[in-house]
């Protein structure tokens, strides 16, 4: 099986797609002969032309926007939203008009937009250029957001994305850019909505998304050794979340923590919490724990962000704590 | 025919206004697109205009608050008549807005020290615990806070498969740990102990009651109704009779129940259980087998079920299987009264100066003092005593 | 796609045609005024009465496969551009008949069959669909254009400098149709804009910029035009700047405490759209009542059509999310 990173996947559907089918074009700052500012599109230009890889101004609504306009004629464009504290600015297109577009034109329109955009803290980015910000788009109805964590499920996600019929939002994790994973010859598409079991275990289940589900695999190795059996789910869907998976595993062990990069308070793991707690509610020998960042803006000083941000030590108390140690 | 006036919606959301004052007089000429009253609404006071031209008829809503659509006026010719007009009911006031609270993030899971007599346990131990039978109260957990967990609850492994007791050296003292099933007799029976009680004995003359049991089990030979049945029907019956022996103490009252739960004392792997029969009274003897035998397997089983247990008001215990000819039964707390039934054996008995012999069972009733009195307990046992010889009085 | 004679003037019989659509539009406007005042009509209305010009001349230039985006103030947009009056009225009324079936309302008016991308009920919301429709239009090499109408608040917002840059700096074939009433709901625009001639807002752009007498549908038929044959030709986008009037207040029931009534009253009778095209036309009163009881039924039927319609079951509310 061949070897890509994380990075590299993505490309490999852009690219893949763009070739197959002229109605995939991207759209995003820096996109073209820097090839991204995290280097997704590198290449792109030269292969694709400045026709289907276009640069724009800094204008995120305009970009969100037009890729709106560019679906609702039939196009699958995918737009590059740089960081995803932009998708603050580009929120206004992204909410009132794409998740709604569908519903309120009562069934007339489509909108197969994909808004690509990456996050998450590390090295230091500050307040502004490290935001989580995956709870509010999941609480929007008329989107679909997806959040993978390795090669093989960016690059499967990414090509069911651009081929779903609905805006998708669709985050990455800037820290996970580099690593490397096996993954299948040919582009599998993995269908949205859809989680995956990555390691088995009997006494608590894990929920984690994005660099949470590298910190929860090395959380439950550490377990292991301290005689606990750990369970690691990735929903790598959001929104729709698959349920019966994450059910199904806690009834199983009977104990659950939920693991997100993002700030704890109010967050998506507060939804799957909740999830857990109603439909396994007989099943929970212990409170469902939840990790995640601490409710403050992102400091500069590392030794502040490490704080602030959560780790796989943090995954590993919280494990301990479900069983009582 | 005059036209109506009325109070148009001047706005999304608007279900009110309020007529400040009209700026025509009835009788007065009015043209269309005059303005006609001066309204005041949730925004701002404005004219309104007049819909239609011709004479101020009548101004049916002078002043005050109308709720939109509402009739206020008449524009007509002159002399035309008018409805009359209802005052308007007050609208229905708006609701508050919620204030704002600015509510502090980061809430730090709070340990209580006290739990208010609520015993705390994970939704799993609970479920396990309904499942088997077992009181929580019973048992110790060793979850945070003292929390129940499911390992608390988990009996140890059953009869079967423990590993043997040691077998001891002569001389030596073996010692096995208590399960949590027989700490809770323990605890259960010595607060039972500390009751003031009286017991009465009594001997039925069985024969009819055999008879009874015996065609019964021919005429319904899937349900195999036991003298034990007859009993639980029997003193069902003299519990409706007696409804001053249906009671329980409490410190500050005592409670009287309307129906007849009547437990039965079941020696189940795990100790003794006491499913109930609830409402007895109201059941057949068939019924009433119907139910003491799923009772009984499920207690064999181990899978007695809360309800299974709980609101008795009633205690059989019947040792006649093991030949006890007559014991003294301790309460089942918090009920008032327990019966002790003994074997059924032929005895020779003189009868009208002849001996005959009669299957005798003797029985004896244990009481709670501070709910029951010696009469009221006697009367009792001599309604039993005389269902269980005659049941066609019971029946 | 396109028509094979292109007219770049409304001749004498055409205009009798539009004088009657755009009466057919006052008369819809006053219709909804009148059923809204009445308690029948659930939300928020804005009707287009005193700006039926811009909307019938804008359409009317426009060539099959075209493409519009309008803003809250919709009705007049949605009927010139081929919606029945009755699909309109349903709408309004929330029933299925309604061209957004009872999800939309007012402010979010579809037809897309009819090249209508919607109503939007965000200043300036529907602008960069104008601007990725437009580029999906060049990128398949298709002669079509899209075309944005807005009002002089929006030139304000955000979506609005962003779209425009992004037109004219990909040059696609976009139209962007400023209705300048001069009323940014009661702020007017010495109030909300710094410049006074908004057309210099395109001209910073570098975008072409064509003016007309937005009260005078042979005007705005002429240039919208003049600027659709540019933009069609991929020469860049156009903006076309109308000088409106907006004859009533921001939404049915507004006061208008903000607006002089004496002015507002002499526009009334200066510049009326209806009232000049009837002028020019020189028709006779009884023409001209015959052409008005002729839509006055057909916006009477309407109301009916929509008061017989169908409301949506409650849970029809959770279909049309996803596709």
């Amino acid at each position: 099986m061949p070897e890509l990173s994380y990075r590299e996947a993505v490309r490999d559907a852009l690219a893949t797609a763009m070739r197959e089918d002229d109605s995939v074009f991207i759209m995003g700052e820096d996109i073209a002969e820097m090839g991204g500012s995290m280097g997704v599109t590198s290449g792109m230009l030269e292969e694709f032309g400045r026709e289907r890889v276009r640069n724009t101004p800094i204008s995120e609504m305009a970009l969100a926007g037009a890729a709106i306009g560019a679906a609702m004629q039939g196009m699958r464009p995918i737009a590059e939203i740089m960081y995803e504290d932009f998708m603050t600015l580009a929120a206004e297109q992204v909410v009132n008009q794409a998740a709604k577009l569908r519903y309120m034109s009562g069934g007339q329109l489509t909108v197969p937009v994909v808004f690509r955009t990456q996050g998450g803290a590390g090295w230091s980015p500050g307040a502004q250029h490290a935001q989580q910000l995956e709870a509010w788009f999941v609480h929007i109805p008329g989107l679909k957001v997806v959040f993978a964590s390795t090669p093989e499920d960016v690059r499967g996600l990414l090509w069911s994305a651009i081929y779903d019929d609905n805006p998708v939002v669709f985050f990455e994790h800037r820290t996970l850019y580099g690593i490397k994973g096996n993954v299948p010859e040919k582009i599998e598409p993995i269908p949205i909505g859809k989680a995956r079991v990555h390691r088995e275990g009997e006494d608590v289940t894990v929920i984690a998304t994005g660099r949470l589900v590298h910190e929860s695999l090395q959380a439950a190795e550490e377990a292991e050794k301290q005689g606990v059996s750990v369970e690691v789910v990735d929903p790598r869907t959001l929104q729709p979340l698959d349920e019966e998976t994450l059910v199904a595993s806690v009834k199983k062990t009977n104990r659950a923590v939920v693991a997100h990069e993002a700030v704890t308070r109010m967050g998506f793991g507060a939804e799957v919490a909740s999830v857990l707690q109603y439909q396994a509610f007989d099943w929970l020998d212990a409170p469902v724990e939840r990790v995640g960042a601490k409710f403050s803006p992102l400091p500069f000083a590392p030794v502040m962000e490490q704080f602030v941000v959560p780790h796989a030590d943090d995954v590993l108390q919280a494990i301990l704590r479900t069983v009582n140690r | 025919m005059a036209t109506e006036v009325k109070l148009p919606r001047l706005g999304q959301g608007m279900e009110s206004g309020t007529i400040v004052r009209w700026l025509k007089s009835e009788g007065e000429q009015v043209a269309k697109g005059e303005p006609l009253y001066e309204l005041d609404t949730d925004k701002v006071t404005q004219e309104v205009e007049a819909e239609a031209s011709g004479v101020l008829l009548k101004i049916a809503i002078p002043e005050g608050e109308v709720e939109v659509g509402r009739t206020i006026a008449f524009i007509g010719k002159e002399g035309e008549s008018v409805a009359a007009v209802e005052a308007p009911a007050a609208p229905a006031p708006k609701a508050e807005p919620a204030s704002n609270k600015l509510l502090q993030p980061e809430p730090e899971r709070v340990s209580e020290p006290t739990t208010n007599g609520r015993i705390k346990a994970s939704p799993l131990a609970r479920r396990l615990a309904r499942e088997r039978g077992i009181d929580l109260s019973s048992i110790q957990g060793t979850g945070p806070d003292g929390r129940i967990v499911a390992q608390d609850v988990e009996t140890p492994a059953p009869a079967a498969s423990r590993a043997p007791a040691p077998v001891a050296a002569i001389g030596e003292v073996t010692s096995q740990p208590l399960t949590n099933i027989r700490k809770t007799i323990a605890r259960r029976l010595t607060e039972a102990w500390t009751v003031p009680v009286f017991t009465l004995t009594v001997s039925a003359d069985m024969t009819r009651a055999n008879q009874l049991v015996a065609s019964r089990r021919e005429l319904d030979p899937d349900v195999r109704v036991t003298v034990t049945d007859l009993l639980t029907r029997v003193c069902a019956q003299a519990l409706a009779r007696h409804p001053e022996m249906n009671v329980q103490y409490t410190e500050d009252a005592l409670l009287s129940f309307p129906n007849a739960n009547v437990g039965i004392a079941v020696a189940a792997p795990q100790g003794l259980v006491v499913p109930v029969v609830h409402n007895a009274e109201q059941l057949t003897l068939v019924q009433i087998a119907q139910k003491r035998g799923d009772l009984v397997a499920r207690a064999r089983d181990s899978k007695l079920r809360a309800e299974d247990i709980d609101g008795g008001t009633f205690t059989i215990s019947n040792l006649g299987m093991f030949d006890v000819d007559q014991f003294v039964a301790v309460l089942n707390p918090p009920q008032a009264s327990i019966l002790a039934v003994g074997v059924t054996r032929e005895q020779v008995v003189p009868r009208d100066g002849e001996l005959v012999v009669v299957p005798l069972m003797t029985m004896t009733l244990t009481c709670d003092h501070r709910a029951v009195d010696g009469a009221t307990g006697a009367e009792f046992l001599k309604t039993v005593k005389a269902f269980l010889e005659f049941p066609g009085l019971a029946l | 796609m396109a028509k094979v004679e292109t007219k770049t003037s409304l001749a004498k019989g055409d205009l009798r045609d539009v004088l009657r659509e755009m009466l057919l539009i006052r008369r819809f406007e006053e219709k909804v005024e009148e059923r809204f005042r009445a308690g029948e009509l659930p939300g928020f209305l804005h009707v287009a009465i005193g700006q039926e010009a811009s909307a019938v001349g804008v359409c009317r230039a426009l060539e099959d496969g075209d493409i519009i985006a309008s803003t809250h103030r919709a009705h007049g947009h949605t009927l010139a551009k081929g919606t029945h009056p009755n699909e309109l009225m349903a709408e309004l009324y929330g029933k299925t008949e309604g061209c957004s079936h009872g999800y939309g309302g007012s402010m979010h008016l579809y037809d897309i069959e009819r090249g209508n991308m919607g109503a939007n009920a965000v200043i300036g919301g529907g602008l960069p669909h104008i601007t990725g429709a437009a580029l999906a239009f060049q990128m398949r090499g298709e002669p079509r254009v899209a075309l944005a109408f807005f009002g002089d608040g929006a030139t304000n917002i955000g979506t609005f400098h962003e779209s425009l840059n992004l037109a004219q700096l990909w040059k696609v074939p976009a139209v962007f149709v400023l209705e300048d009433n001069k009323w940014a709901e009661s702020t007017p625009e010495s109030q909300h804009s710094p410049i006074r001639d908004l057309s210099d807002r395109a001209k910073a752009f570098g975008m072409k910029a064509l003016k007309a007498d937005g009260q005078d549908v042979e005007a705005v038929y002429k240039t919208a035009r003049q600027a659709l044959e540019y933009a069609r030709a991929g020469k860049g986008p156009v903006f076309v700047h109308l000088d409106c009037v907006r004859l009533h207040g921001h939404y049915i029931g507004d006061p208008q405490v903000y607006r002089d009534k004496d002015e507002a009253r002499k526009l009334a009778e200066t510049r009326d759209p209806i009232t000049l095209l009837r002028a020019k036309l020189e028709l006779a009163d009884d023409e001209f009542d015959e052409l008005d009881a002729e839509v006055t039924e057909i916006v009477e039927a309407s109301v009916e059509f929509a008061k017989n319609g169908t409301d949506p079951a409650p849970e029809d509310a959770l279909k049309n999310i996803y596709a």
